[in-house]
């Protein structure tokens, strides 16, 4: 019998091209959303193109931190060895910007109520790279 | 465009189902998936009264491993001249009926098989993280995976159980109302020999005790993880009344995407304007349009069940009930068989087998015919719903009149 190894934690990608930039703000501590710098049109999940004004002068807009619980579940049965059971997985929707909701997950089972205040706190889950976090305010 | 040109280009009863077919539903199939589907292939081939050499069109889901190509060799096709898929998953199989009557009517092909074939639970579980999202890098190549995986949200059991917590608590919908989908399923399958729970009873207790997949989801919100496959053969209405069976008639088929459907794979859904409305509403509004029928004219259906809230929510998109009395409507009774609309009469997904929707087209198929073993008398329309959250498809089979 080998010891127990620590399961390692996996990462974002954080070289793609359209959604990198999140993730080097995020390392920075900031928290951004996609945005057109011509017309202001917000995209929760990032793209070059704005569907809105027909340009393509995408950037990134920072964002307060704040967001409002939207839903959560509590995973139970076990999944991956990184993840143990149970854990309590948010949906959260931003303050500034409603249309954008974000992921997160907190350790432990908790029972949470929809429309709970939320904090956005980042996580270095591996050396340079940072997660968007959240947690009850 | 809004108004559909309803009288030229429209495919209303000018196609049918001319036989059906299926494998034994198991947890371990002892053969390959190419074996699967050619059992169900042989068996629909069979059904209809036809020969391998009769079948010009093959169409699977972007999720099969068996291709065209296959299947035409394997059971002797002399010459394909029609095939494609659709997808992703679970939407393929209205959709691909919906091609095969696309392709039928343009003239690229005249008998067209569709089939389904996996070894869901011997093989690839999609109840767990696939082997991409086990990876050490997570995300990119327009999977969107990134804002997701990182944080655990790694199986489609948790993204059901955000829905249905988001609607449990913005409706009231409670367990037992959700409860009620699980047993009306498993009392269908209780008396289908060919499902996977058949004569396995599940009581409200049973549904109520067992174990938190990702809570509010227990076991029984999950569709089983099934070694299986199931088969179609799609003709002419016309060219069906000569063969074997008698034709059940596609009314309509239809898809939607809604608007604001968000790229990348599956998790994305979570950030759409609702996540307790799926693009089924959008299916639903277009299959009316196209059938002429509408809720009202429903006899049974067989809905899309990949967990319990899927179909709650297409009960409210496909506008069976108001939106949020999905769970009520579910709890009065109206899905059982003498109910106002009895539902997945096989077992569906949660206790036939899963099948990625293509059982709930064989399904569909039997109750117009009269030889479902949950039989709901004098059916004449039966919906059905392929529908997952990425995108939604559906088709009215009706009774050859």
């Amino acid at each position: 019998m080998s010891d127990p190894v620590t399961p390692i934690r996996p990462v974002p990608i954080t070289t793609d091209h359209d959604t990198a930039g999140f993730f080097e703000a995020c390392a920075r501590g900031k928290l951004v959303v996609r945005s057109c710098t011509n017309c202001g049109a917000v995209y929760a999940l990032p793209r070059d193109y704005c569907r809105e004004c027909r340009s393509w002068s995408m950037g990134w807009k920072e964002v307060s931190g704040e967001g409002t619980l939207y839903s959560y579940t509590v995973a139970e049965h076990q999944i991956h060895p990184a993840f143990p059971v149970p854990y309590t997985v948010v949906l959260v929707e931003l303050v500034d910007e409603p249309s954008v909701r974000m992921v997160g997950s907190i350790p432990g089972d908790h029972e949470l109520e929809i429309g709970t205040p939320m904090q956005v706190w980042f996580e270095e889950v591996a050396d340079g790279i940072s997660l968007a976090q959240w947690k009850v305010r | 465009m809004s108004a559909i040109d309803s009288t030229e280009r429209t495919h209303r009863d000018r196609c049918a189902i001319a036989g059906i077919g299926v494998s034994e539903f198991s947890k371990d199939s002892g053969c390959s998936e190419l074996a699967l589907a050619t059992r169900a292939a042989v068996a629909a081939i069979d059904d209809a009264g036809l020969k391998a050499s009769d079948i010009d069109g093959v169409l699977r889901s972007d999720y099969d491993t068996v291709a065209h190509n296959d299947l035409a060799d394997v059971l002797g096709m002399t010459n394909i001249t029609y095939w494609g898929q659709s997808g992703p998953g679970g939407i393929a199989p209205c959709s691909l009926i919906g091609q095969a009557v696309g392709a039928i009517l343009s003239g690229q092909a005249n008998a067209v098989l569709v089939f389904r074939s996996l070894n869901g639970r011997s093989g690839q579980r999609y109840g767990q993280a696939s082997t991409k999202r086990q990876a050490e890098v997570l995300g990119g190549r327009g999977t969107y995976d990134e804002f997701f995986t990182p944080f655990g949200l790694m199986t489609p059991a948790q993204m059901f159980g955000l829905m249905q917590q988001r609607h449990m608590s913005q409706y009231g919908t409670t367990a037992e109302d959700i409860g009620a989908i699980a047993l009306a399923c498993r009392r269908r399958a209780n008396a289908n020999p060919g499902a996977q729970m058949y004569r396995k009873p599940l009581s409200m207790k049973d549904y109520l005790d067992a174990r938190m997949i990702s809570r509010p989801v227990r076991l029984f919100d999950c569709c089983l993880e099934t070694d299986g496959a199931a088969a179609v053969v799609v003709t002419t209405t016309e060219r069906a009344r000569d063969l074997a069976q008698s034709p059940a008639v596609i009314r309509a088929v239809a898809h939607s995407s809604g608007p604001r459907i968000q790229p990348g794979q599956m998790f994305p859904a979570l950030l759409r304007d609702s996540i307790t409305s799926q693009p089924a509403r959008y299916t639903a509004r277009r299959l009316f349009e196209l059938s002429g029928l509408g809720a009202d004219d429903v006899d049974v259906a067989q809905l899309y069940d990949c967990f319990t809230i899927t179909v709650l929510m297409e009960l409210e998109d496909f506008g069976f009930c108001e939106t949020g009395e999905g769970g009520r409507f579910a709890s009065s009774g109206a899905l059982e068989l003498d109910g106002s609309l009895p539902i997945n009469t096989g077992g569906g997904h949660l206790s036939e087998g899963y099948i990625h929707g293509m059982n709930h087209i064989v399904e569909g198929v039997r109750q117009i015919r009269g030889t479902s073993t949950s039989q709901v008398d004098g059916a004449e329309v039966c919906l059905v719903t392929s529908a997952p959250p990425p995108a939604s498809s559906a088709m009215m089979l009706v009774a050859d009149r």
